[in-house]
C-alpha cells in the first residue's frame, strides 16, 4: 500500500459497529468519536513529535498503548496495529531503536489522520 | 435497533451506576456511549485521581478501571479506592490488553474483583458487567444475612461448629463460629479444641458425657444433649448442644456439625416453674400436688415391697389467733419456722419431683420422705416405710417436742402446738385420699381431745366424726326446742355464810340426756353458734335475777360466761341493756366473766367494750385466773371488778405450797389493785380454810353447792344455808362473826 497516492481508509465494520450505537444518527455518535480521535491523534502527533530523539522509551510506550484502543475502537486497524507491536516491542527491549520506532508512529499517526479526516468529510 | 438492557430484572429498582475511568477520551466515550444503551447509568473519569475524588463523595455500584493510565494507574487507583469506607466491596472491573497477563495478575492483587480484555465488542463487557453486578448482590446478600444470623445466634446465645473426626485417632478437630466463642466466653485467639472445652465440664458430669459422645460417635447418631460447664472466668452455664453427623463419600462418619446454646436462663426458668408447681412458695416445701404425687408413689412402692407407709396430718392449733392478733405477716414469719422445724423432724428430701424418682434399689421409696404444707396452717410428713405403729408415733411426737420452743415472731413470743393425725397404709386406708381423710379423722379427734397431741385413726374416731356432726346439727335447733337450760352455782361469803352471787352455766338437754358443756361449748365456738347460745344465756340470766329478786330478794349478780368475740360484737352494750330493761332490772344484776386465756388473747378488741360495759354497771371477772399469761400491766388498767383464782390452785392447796403461794401472790394483787377476789373449785372443808386465812373469803365449789337448776338453788338457800345446815358454816370461822348477823340472805326472803 502506498500512503503517498492512496487515501488511508477506516475498518468498515468497526466504523459500522460504531454507527449501530447511534443507528438513527440523532445523536451524531460516529461524528463525535471521529472528531474525539482526531483530537486525540493531533494532541498525540505534538507528543510523539516532541518524543523524537528524548529516549523515554516508557513514555512512548504509554502513549502507544492509549493509541492502541481508541485507534482499533474507531478502526484505525493499520495503526492499532503499529502501536501494539510498538508497544510490545518497547515492553521488553532496550530503547535501541526508539527513535524508529516514534518514527514509525507518528507516519502511523499520520496515515490515521488523513483517514479520519476523509471520513468526516465523507 | 434495540439493545437488550440487561437490567431490567428485579433486583435493579433503578439502573446501576457504573463509574468509568480511561484516560483516553474515545475509549471513554464509546464504553460510555454503549453501556448507557444498554441501560446502564455511566460517570465517566479521565484518570485514577479524578475517580478517586468522584468516589469520595459517591459510591456507585460498580467501578470499570483502565489498567494502564498515565498518573495514578488503574492498580493503584483500585488499591486506593478499596481503603475508602464503604468500598471495600464494591465490585471493580479492571480493563486490560489482550497479551498482558502480568497486568491480569496485578489486577488481583490490587484488589480488582475480575479483569476484561479491551474490545469493541460492548455485550460483552456490558455482560460481565451484569454478572459482577449480580455476584456482588448475592454476596452483599449473604453478607447480610451472615451477619442477621451472627446476630440472632448471639441475641439466642447460640453459635455453631463443626467437628472433623481425625484420621490418626485422637480427639479431632473442631472448629467453633465467633458466636459459639462468645457463648464460650472465649476469644478468636483462646483455644477452644474439644479438649480444653472437655476440660469446662465438671468431672462427674464429663463421665457422663464422654460416655455419651462415645455412645452417639459409635453410631453416628443424632448429638442432643445439656451440658453442665464452668467457664474460665468461673460462671456455671447449661449449655445445650444439638448436631448432626456428617458422612464422607464412603459413607463412614466424617464428623458432626451443629450448634451450641447457652440454656441456663431457660433451664433456670423451667426449673423456677417446676418449683412453684411442686413447691409451698412459703416454706420451700413440697405443696399439696408435690406431696400427693410422692404419696401415691409411695403407696405403689408399699403395696409392691409389701411395707408400711404413714401419713401425720399436722395441724396447727388456734393459727388463727396468730394471724388475726399479729397480722398475717406475722402468721407467714410463723409458717415458715414451723416449717423449717418440721423438716428436721423426717429425714426430709427436697429433691424429688414428678417423673424424677430413680425405682432403682430396693430403699428408692425412701427420698420421697418429706414435710410438705397442704396449704393454710396444715403440714404433712410422708413417712414411705414405717415398721410399725411407733415407728410413726415417734415422728408425731417429734413434730409435737419441735414445736415446743416458743418462736419469736413481731418481737413477741408466740407458743404453737398442733394436733396430729396419723394414717398407716394398709390398715387405715388402700389409697391415698382414704389415708389423708383418715389422718384429717384423727387429727380432728385430737383437736376434739384438747389439741397439742397426736392420735392414730381408728374407725371409732370416724364414728365420733359422724357424732359430732350430728351434734353439730342439733345444735343449731337446740335454742329453738328449748333443749338449752342455765344451772347456778352459788358464790357463797364463807365468812358471812352467805349467797353473794351465782355463777350461770349452760346444760343441754338432748334426749334425756343431760349433755356437759365440754362436750358441745367447744363445738358451739367451732361453728360460731356461740354468739346466739350466750345471747340466749345473756337473756336468760336477766329473767332469772328478776324471778329471784321476786322470790327472795336477790339483790347481787348473775354472772354469765362470754367468750372475747362477743365482747369483739359492738351490740354485746345494746343486747345486756335490752336484756335487763325487758325484765326490769338494774344493769349491775349482771356479770360477765372471761376467761384470762381469751381476754390476753384478744385484748385490743375486746377493750373498748369492757370500757363501756363498765359504764353501764355491768361488772367484769376474769376467770380462770393465773393460768394464762396476763400483762400485769394491763391489769392495773382494765375495767374489771373480779379475779377469780382457778380451780387447779384450789385443788392443790395445802398439798403442794407452790399452790398456797400462787393464791397467797393473786390475793395480794387484787387487793393492791382494788379488786374483789374469789376461789372456784372449792370441795373440802380444808381449802376453804387455808383460803380463808389466805384472805380469800368469796368461795364456790362443791362443797357449798354444785350447779344446780334455778329452783334447786332457791330450795337449796332455803333448806340449808338459812337453817345453817351446811357443814361449813361456822368450821373454818374461827375468827369474829359478821355484825349483820350469819344468814342475811335478803330482806323479802320467804320461807
Amino acid at each position: 500500500m502506498n500512503p503517498e497516492s492512496e487515501c488511508p481508509q477506516l475498518d468498515r465494520a468497526t466504523v459500522a459497529r460504531l454507527h449501530e450505537l447511534d443507528p438513527d444518527g440523532r445523536h451524531g455518535v460516529v461524528r463525535r468519536v471521529l472528531t474525539a480521535f482526531e483530537a486525540s491523534l493531533q494532541r498525540m502527533l505534538v507528543q510523539l513529535t516532541a518524543e523524537q530523539h528524548s529516549g523515554r522509551a516508557e513514555v512512548v510506550s504509554s502513549l502507544a498503548h492509549t493509541l492502541k484502543s481508541s485507534s482499533a475502537s474507531v478502526g484505525a486497524l493499520a495503526l492499532a496495529k503499529a502501536c501494539a507491536a510498538v508497544e510490545q516491542r518497547l515492553r521488553h527491549a532496550t530503547a535501541a531503536d526508539l527513535d524508529a520506532q516514534v518514527l514509525l508512529l507518528i507516519r502511523e499517526c499520520q496515515f490515521g489522520l488523513r483517514a479520519v479526516r476523509a471520513m468526516l468529510q465523507a | 435497533m434495540s439493545l437488550p438492557t440487561a437490567f431490567e430484572d428485579a433486583s435493579f429498582a433503578t439502573a446501576p451506576e457504573v463509574l468509568l475511568v480511561d484516560d483516553d477520551e474515545v475509549n471513554l466515550m464509546l464504553t460510555a456511549l454503549a453501556l448507557r444503551e444498554r441501560g446502564f447509568l455511566i460517570v465517566e473519569a479521565s484518570s485514577g485521581e479524578k475517580a478517586l475524588e468522584l468516589l469520595r463523595n459517591h459510591a456507585p455500584d460498580i467501578v470499570v478501571l483502565d489498567a494502564l493510565m498515565p498518573g495514578l494507574d488503574g492498580f493503584d487507583t483500585c488499591r486506593a479506592l478499596r481503603l475508602m469506607p464503604g468500598l471495600d466491596t464494591v465490585p471493580v472491573l479492571m480493563l486490560t490488553g489482550l497479551d498482558d497477563d502480568a497486568s491480569i495478575t496485578r489486577a488481583y492483587r490490587a484488589g480488582a474483583t475480575d479483569f476484561f480484555v479491551k474490545a469493541a465488542q460492548w455485550s460483552l463487557l456490558a455482560g460481565r458487567l451484569q454478572y459482577l453486578l449480580r455476584a456482588s448482590r448475592t454476596l452483599i446478600e449473604l453478607e447480610r444475612s451472615k451477619s442477621k444470623l451472627a446476630r440472632a445466634q448471639d441475641l439466642a446465645r447460640m453459635g455453631s461448629f463443626d467437628w472433623r473426626r481425625s484420621e490418626r485417632g485422637g480427639v479431632g478437630c473442631l472448629v467453633l463460629s465467633p458466636e459459639a466463642l462468645r457463648v464460650l466466653n472465649l476469644g478468636l485467639q483462646d483455644r477452644a479444641d474439644l479438649r480444653t472445652l472437655l476440660r469446662m465440664v465438671p468431672p462427674d458430669d464429663r463421665r457422663v458425657l464422654l460416655r455419651q459422645l462415645q455412645a452417639v460417635g459409635q453410631h453416628s447418631s443424632v448429638l442432643t444433649v445439656d451440658i453442665p460447664m464452668v467457664l474460665l472466668d468461673g460462671r456455671q452455664r447449661m449449655l445445650h448442644l444439638e448436631a448432626e453427623p456428617e458422612f464422607n463419600e464412603k459413607g463412614q462418619g466424617a464428623g458432626y456439625t451443629g450448634i451450641l446454646q447457652d440454656v441456663t436462663d431457660r433451664r433456670a426458668a423451667e426449673d423456677k416453674i417446676l418449683e412453684l408447681a411442686n413447691f409451698d412458695a412459703l416454706t420451700g416445701l413440697p405443696n399439696r400436688r408435690q406431696l400427693i404425687w410422692r404419696a401415691e408413689r409411695a403407696l405403689e412402692q408399699a403395696r409392691r415391697l409389701s411395707h408400711q407407709f404413714a401419713v401425720l396430718l399436722i395441724d396447727l392449733d388456734r393459727f388463727k389467733v396468730i394471724n388475726d392478733t399479729l397480722g398475717h405477716a406475722a402468721g407467714d414469719e410463723v409458717l415458715v419456722e414451723v416449717g423449717r422445724r418440721l423438716r428436721g423432724c423426717v429425714r426430709h428430701s427436697d429433691q424429688v419431683m414428678e417423673g424424677t424418682l430413680e425405682v432403682t434399689g430396693a430403699r428408692s421409696h425412701r427420698a420421697l420422705e418429706a414435710i410438705g404444707r397442704l396449704g393454710g396452717d396444715e403440714f404433712l410428713a410422708l413417712l414411705p416405710e414405717v415398721a410399725d405403729d411407733e415407728d410413726a408415733e415417734r415422728v408425731a411426737f417429734r413434730v409435737l417436742e419441735a414445736l415446743r420452743q416458743p418462736i419469736f415472731v413481731s418481737g413477741q413470743e408466740c407458743f404453737v402446738t398442733a394436733s396430729v393425725g396419723l394414717a398407716l397404709y394398709p390398715r387405715d386406708g388402700h389409697s391415698v385420699v382414704d389415708l389423708l381423710r383418715n389422718s384429717d379423722v384423727a387429727m380432728y379427734s385430737v383437736k376434739a381431745q384438747g389439741k397439742n397431741a397426736s392420735a392414730i385413726y381408728s374407725p371409732q374416731l370416724a364414728g365420733q366424726g359422724r357424732e359430732k356432726l350430728e351434734m353439730e346439727t342439733a345444735l343449731h335447733k337446740a335454742i329453738e326446742r328449748n333443749e338449752l337450760v342455765l344451772h347456778y352455782q352459788p358464790k357463797v361469803d364463807v365468812r358471812a355464810a352467805r349467797m353473794v352471787g351465782a355463777e350461770a352455766l349452760m346444760r343441754w338437754q338432748r334426749g334425756g340426756r343431760l349433755v356437759p358443756p365440754g362436750e358441745f361449748i367447744p363445738l358451739a365456738e367451732d361453728t360460731g353458734l356461740i354468739v346466739p347460745l350466750s345471747e340466749w344465756a345473756l337473756r336468760e340470766a336477766a329473767k332469772q335475777a328478776r324471778v329471784w329478786q321476786d322470790a327472795f330478794g336477790f339483790d347481787d349478780s348473775i354472772a354469765v360466761n362470754l367468750p372475747s368475740r362477743l365482747f369483739e360484737r359492738s351490740d354485746l352494750v345494746e343486747h345486756i341493756h335490752q336484756c335487763v330493761t325487758a325484765v326490769n332490772v338494774p344493769h349491775r344484776m349482771i356479770q360477765l366473766e372471761i376467761t384470762e386465756d381469751n381476754l390476753m388473747q384478744e385484748l385490743q378488741n375486746v377493750i373498748p367494750s369492757l370500757h363501756r360495759l363498765n359504764e353501764i354497771g355491768v361488772e367484769i371477772s376474769i376467770d380462770d385466773f393465773g393460768t394464762g399469761y396476763s400483762s400485769l400491766a394491763y391489769l392495773t388498767t382494765l375495767p374489771i371488778s373480779e379475779l377469780k383464782i382457778d380451780r387447779s390452785f384450789v385443788r392443790d392447796l395445802g398439798v403442794t405450797p407452790q399452790s398456797s403461794a400462787v393464791v397467797t401472790a393473786i390475793i395480794a394483787l387484787a387487793r393492791s389493785l382494788g379488786l374483789r377476789v374469789i376461789a372456784e373449785g372449792v370441795e373440802t372443808l380444808r381449802q376453804m380454810d387455808v383460803l380463808h386465812r389466805l384472805g380469800c373469803g368469796v368461795m364456790q365449789g362443791f362443797l357449798f353447792s354444785r350447779a344446780v337448776p334455778s329452783e334447786d338453788l332457791q330450795r337449796w338457800l332455803e333448806q340449808t344455808v338459812l337453817p345453817r345446815k351446811a357443814p361449813w358454816i361456822g368450821v373454818a370461822l374461827d375468827g369474829p362473826q359478821g355484825s349483820g348477823g350469819p344468814l342475811v340472805m335478803g330482806r323479802k326472803l320467804r320461807r
